[in-house]
């Protein structure tokens, strides 16, 4: 089972831990993150904390190039911030730029324009999650239906391979194969009877072929993570369900499935996480004025207010704004999901 | 023996350059080497470089050279820029494409020297070309009346013109369209009478490859705007009034009209996602009838597709009048570029580099920065710079041959459109020297710098307003929404999005500017 296969490697782990405890005698002082109560000791818990980087210096330099990534490309910038309440001016700088205010804020949320686009990314990301998200798991569990390895392995490599393609390549396929005079779905509707249809100039039709295009791109690589999972539960629950007489479809409910369900979470929290985010060169790729009004979202607002015109300070207020929902979306995902799974990413 | 090879090779070096030898007497600015350092970083590929046989020559004629402290680690000419404000650390010169308002913003801030006094002082040539282009002088002062920045000055009058197949006209019996009207009657023949011959109603009668900016440039048959300048979607001004182009009577009835062509098949049906590849796809194809397009690019498929598509006369034709008589092309090259070079406040040689500046706008400096080093890319032949051979039969196009070598770049430096018309197709100049002839040329307008304040509400509103407005442009062409249905809302929701308080901004720095 797959948290089996987790609790076993946390389990390895915090043996080996163990290990390096026992052999030291420091081990009668509690770890430093426990020690919050009353009686905590900041001064005893940074000794305890330089010890035990003494003696696990080890892992604390693997650890580090990931610290200063943070440090260096995520805190730091954090700093410029402050610009979203600003009337900033590159040349003045973040310190020489006067204080405005929520001025930025109250000019974006004033605009009906933005508005839109906040509501337009919502859509399309709850509309992404609702279709695009089960389908990278169900691909998985149609793969590891396949018996025959020659077979699986091509079906496999064939769904990767839209993931490889440039967006921009991605747009131009999509572009042709939607073409009212040469495009296929086209001369499909044609031949049917149909009246030929502009798809991309109609709004309706947007979201539909933004989400179902990206399903394409990338369901199958997202599928990778759930194979790997299932590869990870155990052989001998399959085997007593045959012997007891569970077909197919009854071992992918009763076993599969409920073994996949931790990934599944984590993933979903993970997705939750970028419902604010939508993939900005390939709507600016595939948007034209005409589809705005469906096809507007947040990041292309933002480009073409702010940076077009270089208004930063304004594109760092709705940042922030973004970061902000997404912070409360993860944190309310996560709860969620202890809350009624008992599964969660912290 | 030593001093003998000396000067054997010193007047080796000066056979090569015989003309330019002389002239460094009269263009050096400076005795002892002066190096200046410059920020330039352009069309997001390009940094000044000291090698390029211009930047050698330049130091050899002033006295000063220029050493780029651009990175090449980007691949944005505005981040480049940006990065540069932001660290504070000032080269002496600043340059680039697309800087204008920058340099005029981050001049009031103090970035840049004032160049108005220097100007009058040290620079006789700039001084008098401003003089004589008392617009261009206005275009580039800034909102406190000084000027920050010397521009890149185009040379050469017309971009694009309306092409059409001359042999379809010529199959079917029709004579070039004169007027909108008879426009429409070819365009309806294009489409209906079969003129390609292979037996499918396949013709794409007029198609155009920049949809954003020429599509609605048809609006100018009806007597409509549609934009003031070179860019898309820009202000125009009408009797001293500024305007905006999407709005007001004659766009409507545009505007219902092409939608109309567009319902009949009049215009290319997939004319907003085609886009870069229609030109070629459908002159390829034998399918495309007409165009408003470059003139140069455009003639060129005459040779070009010679072999693919026998017999095509894609030629020029003057405009044909709009519905009330006249005769006018909306579209022409900018007098002036967004583009140019600055002083910063960091420079300690104001004299010498304006004098360099200056030096872009005599006889000399404008054959290096248009035409290269003489003797190396082009000769003087009957006292006119001409092309060597080996440039004008490259493969590579002798625009890009020039940027590999230091001339035509972004630079403050006057462009002669000599440069242009030695490589320019043959049918494509017969088609300027018929606008030439007819003068269809409209004045342009050439943009305004504001203040900080009227910047604010222009940011504020604008945004908002060119966003509905070509929302709306697109779904009446696409025939979604009626103009005619939506014209009060549309010029309600104008007013409620403030294109009012946008056209005041915009008429108090055009005044304080031009008048």
């Amino acid at each position: 089972m797959a948290d089996a296969a987790l609790d076993r490697e946390s389990g390895g782990g915090s043996v080996r831990i163990m290990d390096g405890v026992i052999a030291t005698p420091e081990l009668a002082t509690p770890p430093a993150f426990s020690s919050t109560g009353p009686g905590y000791d900041f001064r005893k818990a940074v000794r305890t904390l330089l010890s035990d980087m003494r003696r696990d210096w080890q892992l604390y330099v693997l650890l580090a190039p990931m610290i200063i990534w943070f440090v260096v490309f995520l805190y730091t910038p954090m700093y410029g911030l402050q610009i979203a309440f600003k009337q900033y001016s590159l040349f003045r700088g973040i310190e020489g730029s006067p204080w405005i205010g929520f001025d930025n804020f109250v000019a974006l949320f004033s605009n009906e324009y933005f508005l839109r686009a906040v509501k337009n990314t919502l859509l399309i990301s709850f509309y992404s999650l609702v279709f695009a998200f089960p389908v990278p798991i169900v691909l998985a569990l149609m793969f590891n239906e396949i018996h025959h390895q020659g077979f699986r392995r091509i079906a496999q490599t064939i769904t990767y391979l839209p993931h490889f393609i440039s967006v921009v390549i991605i747009a131009g396929l999509v572009v042709s194969f939607l073409s009212p005079t040469t495009g296929i779905v086209n001369i499909i509707l044609d031949r049917l009877g149909f009246e030929k249809i502009y798809f991309l100039t109609i709004p309706e039709y947007f979201r539909p072929i933004f989400i179902g295009s990206n399903i394409w791109k990338e369901a199958g690589f997202d599928s990778i993570v759930y194979l790997a999972a299932i590869a990870g539960i155990n052989p001998a629950l399959y085997e007593s369900a045959r012997m007891d007489g569970a077909s197919r479809l009854q071992m992918i409910r009763y076993i599969t499935l409920p073994s996949l369900l931790p990934v599944i979470m984590i993933m979903l929290i993970i997705r939750v996480g970028q419902l604010i985010e939508v993939n900005f060169e390939y709507i600016i790729l595939l948007y034209q004025p005409a589809t705005f009004e469906t096809a507007d979202v947040i990041s292309t607002f933002i480009y073409r207010a702010g940076l077009q015109n270089n208004q930063y300070a304004l594109g760092t207020a709705a940042d922030l704004f973004n970061a902000v929902v997404a912070l409360v979306l993860v944190v309310g995902a996560n709860w969620l999901s202890r809350r009624y799974s008992q599964h969660s990413v912290w | 023996m030593k001093r003998m090879m000396t000067a054997a090779l010193l007047s080796a070096l000066l056979a090569a350059a015989p003309a330019a030898a002389q002239d460094a007497k009269t263009t050096k600015i400076t005795d002892k080497p002066l190096e200046l350092t410059i920020h330039m970083h352009f069309r997001d590929k390009y940094v000044w470089n000291d090698d390029w046989p211009v930047a050698k020559e330049l130091n050899r004629l002033t006295g000063i050279k220029l050493k780029n402290v651009a990175s090449k680690a980007t691949t944005l000419s505005r981040e480049a820029f940006n990065l540069l404000m932001a660290s504070g650390n000032l080269p002496d010169i600043v340059a680039g494409n697309e800087l204008r308002h920058d340099f005029v913003r981050y001049g009031m801030e103090g970035a840049f020297q004032p160049l108005n006094k220097l100007i009058d002082q040290h620079a006789p040539n700039l001084k008098r070309f401003l003089a004589e282009n008392e617009t261009v002088r206005k275009a580039i002062t800034a909102p406190d009346g000084n000027i920050y920045w010397v521009p890149y000055i185009p040379d050469g009058k017309y971009a694009r013109g309306w092409f059409i197949r001359y042999d379809w006209l010529e199959k079917l019996g029709l004579q070039p369209p004169q007027t909108v009207d008879e426009l429409y009657t070819v365009l309806k023949a294009f489409r209906e009478r079969d003129p390609n011959g292979n037996g499918q109603k396949d013709e794409v009668p007029l198609f155009i490859r920049e949809p954003d900016s020429e599509l609605q440039r048809l609006v100018v048959l009806w007597d409509g705007r549609s934009s003031g300048s070179d860019a898309a979607h820009d202000f125009y001004i009408d009797n001293g009034k500024v305007r905006h182009p999407y709005s007001g009577d004659n766009y409507r009835t545009g505007i219902r009209n092409i939608a109309k062509w567009y319902a009949e098949g009049l215009i290319d049906k997939e004319v907003y996602t085609r886009r870069a590849r229609a030109r070629e796809a459908l002159l390829g194809a034998n399918q495309g009838g007409m165009t408003y397009d470059w003139f140069a690019s455009t003639a060129s498929y005459n040779t070009s597709l010679k072999d693919k598509v026998p017999g095509m006369k894609f030629l020029a034709i003057a405009p044909p009048a709009s519905a009330s008589g006249k005769r006018i092309n909306e579209n022409r090259r900018a007098r002036l570029r967004p583009d140019g070079w600055a002083i910063t406040v960091a420079n300690k040689n104001p004299v010498e580099t304006i004098k360099l500046f200056d030096f872009y706008f005599t006889p000399q400096g404008r054959l290096l920065s248009n035409f290269g080093v003489e003797g190396q890319h082009y000769d003087m032949v009957d006292g006119k710079p001409r092309y060597k051979p080996e440039i004008l039969s490259a493969k590579a196009p002798v625009n890009a041959q020039m940027w590999d070598i230091g001339a035509q770049i972004p630079i403050g430096f006057w462009q002669d459109y000599e440069y242009e018309r030695q490589w320019t197709d043959e049918n494509a100049l017969k088609g300027i020297e018929l606008y030439e002839k007819g003068n269809y040329l409209i004045d342009e307008f050439l943009g305004v710098s504001m203040t900080t304040d009227e910047r604010q509400i222009f940011d504020r509103h604008m945004p908002n307003i060119q966003t509905f407005m070509i929302e709306q442009m697109q779904a009446w062409i696409l025939g979604s929404r009626d103009v005619d249905k939506d014209w009060e809302t549309y010029n309600a929701q104008l007013k409620k999005l403030g294109l009012d308080q946008v056209l005041a901004v915009m008429q108090k720095a055009y005044d304080r500017q031009y008048r």
